[in-house]
C-alpha cells in the first residue's frame, strides 16, 4: 500500500489548492484594493457634499447676522443721527434678527458729540426680553479693546475670535465689528465700530448634529487654529489644533492645521487623531469668518463592512478549499483505486498465476483501456505460453522421436566386430559419430558366401533427418543388390538406378563398395564419388588407393561404374572413411586434410583395428573442439589371409 | 558464401567465393532458381574462388542441373581450384558436367 503522501491522489489534491489559493489569494487581493479605493473615493465625495452643505448654511447665517451692523453702518455714514433714533435702530435691528444675541454701536471717543467721551449705546437679549446698556466707562475704555481696534486698524469689517461671554450666561459668542466713518471737513473720518454679537449655540448643534458612521464626528476651527466646535468639550476654545498636534507629536497634523487655518480645502488621510486611531479627514474653509469646518471618518468604521466581508470570503474560501481538497482526493482515488487494484492483480500475474482475473472496469477513461490493455495482455501471454508449453512438448517429443530414430539409424549399422566368429581371415571395426542426432553416413558389412566379403562405406549429401532417410533406404538397397556373383560396379549401377529415379530433391550417396576374396586377398571395388581409401601395406607404405572417381550414387540415372581390383596381402589394412575426417574442421576452419590422414595412419600403424579408430576418432573430436561439423565414419579392414594359412592366431576371438 | 552475377550475351556468369556448406548451399540454389524464375536458361559458374564445398553443396548444384535438364539449359563450371577441384575430381561430377579453365572458355563452349 503506497502511503497516502505519495499518491497520486494526494498529489493532485495539493496541486489543485495550491493553485486554487493562489488564484483565490490574488483575486481576493485585487478585489480589496479595489474595493478600499471605491470607498475612499466615495468617502471624500460624501465628505465634501456633507461639508459644503454644513459651510453654505453656516456662511448663509453668517452673511444675514453680517448686514444687520454693514446695514447701519450705511445709515450711520449718511449724516448725524439723533441719540433716539440710533437707539431705536439698534432695538429693532435686535428684534429683528433671532440669530442675534445683541447689537451695539461703539463711538469713538468724543465722536458723537465734543461731551461724551464713552458712547456705546448697547442692546441685548436677556431670556425673553430686550435688555439696554451704555458700555463704557472708567473700568471698561472699550475703544482700548480688540474688537475696537482691530476693525478700525484694519478698516474694514473683521469676525472676532470665538469667545465665552462670561456676563451673559457663559455662551459661546463671536462678534462681527464693522468700522464706520464719518466726512469731516471732507475727509474720511473714522467715527466708531458697529458691533453684532451672535450666540453660537444654533452653530453647536449645527456642527454636533454631524455624525458620521459610529464615531465619526465634525470640528470647526478659528482662525487661529482654536477648537471652536468639538465633541470633546475640553478642547472647545481651551486648546489650539496646534496644541493637539504638538501633544501627540504629529507633525502632520500640525501641517493639516496650518493648512486649515490658510484656508484650503482637502481629503487626507491621518494617523491618529483624539483615540489615535487611522481616518480621513475632510476639511473646507467657511470663508467670511475665517474658519475651517472638518469632518472626520474613522478608518476602521468605514472599511467595517469590506471586513466583515472579507471574513466571510476568508471563511468560504477556507470551506470551499477543503470541500475542493476532499472532491478532487475522493475523485482522485476513484480514478487510482482500479489502479491499485490492477497493481496487484499484476504482482498476482507476475508470480505466475496467470488465471487471477484482472478487477472489472467499466469506464472508459485511460484507466479503463490500461486495463482492458492488461486483460488482453494477460490473456496473450497465457496463451503465448500455453503455445511455448505446447512447442516445447512438440519439441521434446520430436526430440525424443529423434532419439529413437537415432537408435534405429544405429541398429541398422552392424556392431558386431569382428564381424564373424566363423570367418578369421579378417578382422574389422567401423565407428560413426553422428554431427546431428541421425546422419547421412552409413557402412555394412557381410558375406556374400563363404569367399566373398563385401563392405560398403556411404555418405549422403546433406545433414539431418533427409539423410538419415536416404541413408536408410540406401543401405537396404546395397543389402538387398550386393547378393553373390554380383560385381560390385553393377551394385552401383543397380543402387543407382533406384535412387535417381523421382529424386526431385536431387539428393545422391557418395559410396565405395568392396568385395574381399578372402581366399586371395583380391578386392574388387567400384567408386561412386566417394572418397578415395587408404591402403595400409603390413609394415611398408601408407598410401590412397589410386583408382579415379565414378559418379555419385542416385544423382543420374543411367551412369555406368567402374570396376577396380588390388590384392591384399595378409597384415595389409584397408581404410575407409567419409569427408567427415578429412573435412574435420578447427575453429579456424583449416581441414584435418587428406596429408594429415595419412600421417597420422602412419603413426598407429601396429595398434589393433579397434584402438586405429578409437584414437583417430578421439583425435578429431579434439581438432573440431567438440564442434562437429559432419558425420565422421571410419572403417578399418585387415586382411589375415586364407584360413590355412592365418597368421593372427588372436582374431580367432569372438 | 559470395555471389556475384554478371550477365553475357549468352549466358549469366555466376561468380561464387567462400565456402559453400550445408549452411550456404541453399543460398545458392536459391539465387541460381532467381536466376532461372527470370528466364535465364545458360549459367557459367566461376568457382575460382570457393575454397571449399561440401556434399550439401554438390546436392545444391546437382537440383540446379536437374532443374536446366528440363528446361533444356546449360551449367557450365569454370576456375575450379584445388580443393573444389578434387571434390569434383572424386564425386564424378567433372564426368557429367562441362568444366572449363576460364569463364571466356565456358562462354565459348556454349
Amino acid at each position: 500500500m503506497i502511503e497516502f503522501r505519495k499518491s497520486i491522489a494526494f498529489r493532485l489534491a495539493r496541486i489543485f489548492s495550491v493553485s486554487v489559493i493562489l488564484i483565490f489569494f490574488m483575486i481576493f487581493g485585487l478585489y480589496y484594493r479595489f474595493t478600499r479605493r471605491m470607498i475612499e473615493k466615495s468617502t471624500a465625495e460624501n465628505a465634501k457634499n456633507l461639508t459644503l452643505g454644513t459651510v453654505m448654511r453656516i456662511e448663509g447665517i453668517l452673511r444675514s447676522v453680517q448686514q444687520v451692523p454693514e446695514n447701519m453702518a450705511g445709515v450711520l455714514e449718511r449724516g448725524p443721527v439723533e441719540k433716539k433714533q440710533l437707539l431705536a435702530l439698534i432695538k429693532s435691528a435686535v428684534e429683528k434678527n433671532p440669530e442675534l444675541y445683541g447689537c451695539g454701536v461703539s463711538f469713538a471717543p468724543y465722536s458723537f458729540d465734543r461731551k461724551s467721551l464713552y458712547f456705546a449705546p448697547y442692546y441685548y437679549r436677556n431670556k425673553d426680553s430686550l435688555s439696554f446698556a451704555w458700555l463704557g466707562g472708567e473700568n471698561y475704555r472699550y475703544f482700548v479693546s480688540d474688537w475696537f481696534q482691530i476693525p478700525k486698524e484694519l478698516g474694514k469689517p473683521q469676525w472676532s475670535e470665538p469667545y465665552f461671554d462670561t456676563g451673559g450666561g457663559n455662551i459661546l459668542m463671536a462678534s462681527y465689528s464693522v468700522p464706520f466713518y464719518r466726512k469731516i471737513n471732507g475727509r474720511q473720518t473714522f467715527a466708531g465700530v458697529i458691533c453684532a454679537d451672535m450666540s453660537l449655540q444654533w452653530l453647536r448643534e449645527m456642527v454636533s448634529s454631524i455624525k458620521i458612521l459610529d464615531t465619526g464626528y465634525a470640528f470647526l476651527l478659528s482662525r487661529n487654529g482654536n477648537f471652536v466646535m468639538h465633541p470633546d468639550a475640553k478642547l472647545i476654545m481651551n486648546e489650539t489644533i496646534f496644541g493637539v498636534a504638538e501633544g501627540l507629536g504629529d507633525k502632520k497634523l500640525r501641517e493639516i492645521g496650518r493648512d486649515m487655518i490658510r484656508g484650503k480645502r482637502a481629503f487626507v488621510r491621518i494617523q491618529q487623531l483624539d483615540a489615535g486611531r487611522p481616518g480621513f479627514l475632510y476639511y473646507t474653509p467657511v470663508t467670511s469668518a475665517g474658519w475651517s469646518l472638518a469632518v472626520l471618518f474613522p478608518w476602521d468604521e468605514l472599511m467595517a463592512d469590506i471586513a466583515h466581508l472579507n471574513q466571510l470570503v476568508l471563511l468560504l474560501g477556507t470551506v470551499g478549499m477543503l470541500l475542493l481538497f476532499g472532491v478532487v482526493v475522493s475523485e482522485a482515488r476513484a480514478i487510482t483505486g482500479p489502479l491499485t487494484g490492477m497493481a496487484d492483480a499484476t504482482a498476482e500475474i507476475a508470480s505466475g498465476n496467470l488465471d487471477f482475473t484482472m478487477p472489472e472496469t467499466l469506464s472508459q477513461d485511460e484507466v479503463g483501456m490500461l486495463s482492458r490493455a492488461f486483460s488482453s495482455m494477460q490473456q496473450s501471454l497465457k496463451s503465448h505460453i500455453a503455445r511455448l508449453t505446447e512447442t516445447t512438448a512438440a519439441k521434446e517429443r520430436i526430440e525424443s522421436e529423434l532419439n529413437i530414430a537415432r537408435e534405429i539409424q544405429l541398429s541398422i549399422l552392424p556392431k558386431i566386430f569382428p564381424p564373424f566368429a566363423g570367418m578369421p581371415e579378417l578382422d574389422l571395426f567401423a565407428v560413426l559419430k553422428s554431427a546431428r542426432e541421425v546422419g547421412g553416413d552409413l557402412y555394412d558389412f557381410f558375406a556374400m558366401d563363404d569367399d566373398h566379403f563385401c563392405f560398403v562405406i556411404g555418405d549422403v549429401s546433406g545433414k539431418g533427418v533427409p539423410a538419415s532417410l536416404f541413408m536408410a533406404v540406401t543401405k537396404t538397397l546395397f543389402k538387398a543388390t550386393a547378393v553373390k556373383d554380383t560385381p560390385p560396379e553393377v551394385v552401383l549401377g543397380k543402387v543407382n538406378g533406384e535412387l535417381s529415379k523421382g529424386n526431385e530433391k536431387a539428393m545422391f550417396v557418395t559410396a565405395f563398395l568392396a568385395i574381399l576374396n578372402t581366399k586371395t586377398g583380391v578386392i574388387e571395388f567400384s567408386n561412386g564419388g566417394h572418397n578415395l581409401p587408404v591402403v595400409i601395406r603390413k609394415g611398408g607404405s601408407v598410401e590412397y588407393l589410386r583408382q579415379t572417381g565414378g559418379m555419385v550414387v542416385g544423382a543420374m540415372e543411367g551412369v555406368e561404374f567402374e570396376r577396380g581390383t588390388m590384392t591384399l596381402a595378409p597384415g595389409d589394412r584397408f581404410f575407409l572413411y567419409t569427408d567427415g575426417v578429412t573435412e574435420a574442421m578447427d575453429e579456424n576452419k583449416v581441414l584435418f586434410s587428406d596429408e594429415r590422414l595419412l600421417r597420422e595412419l602412419k603413426l598407429l600403424e601396429g595398434l589393433p583395428v579397434k584402438d586405429v579408430l578409437n584414437r583417430l576418432l578421439a583425435m578429431l573430436v579434439a581438432y573440431s573442439k567438440g564442434d562437429q561439423s559432419d558425420d565422421i565414419t571410419m572403417m578399418l579392414l585387415e586382411y589375415q589371409g586364407p584360413k590355412s594359412a592365418r597368421i593372427n592366431p588372436a582374431a580367432s576371438r569372438g | 558464401m559470395n555471389i556475384a552475377v554478371k550477365k553475357e550475351s549468352n549466358a549469366l556468369v555466376v561468380t561464387v567465393s567462400g565456402r559453400m556448406d550445408a549452411v550456404t548451399a541453399p543460398e545458392f540454389e536459391k539465387s541460381i532458381s532467381g536466376f532461372i524464375a527470370q528466364g535465364e536458361k545458360v549459367f557459367v559458374i566461376n568457382l575460382s574462388g570457393l575454397e571449399y564445398i561440401s556434399s550439401a553443396g554438390l546436392r545444391s548444384i546437382l537440383a540446379c542441373a536437374k532443374r536446366l535438364k528440363e528446361l533444356a539449359g546449360k551449367l557450365i563450371f569454370s576456375g575450379l581450384q584445388g580443393h573444389v577441384k578434387e571434390v569434383f575430381a572424386i564425386s564424378g561430377f567433372h564426368g557429367i558436367f562441362k568444366i572449363c579453365d576460364s569463364d571466356a572458355e565456358g562462354l565459348r563452349a556454349i
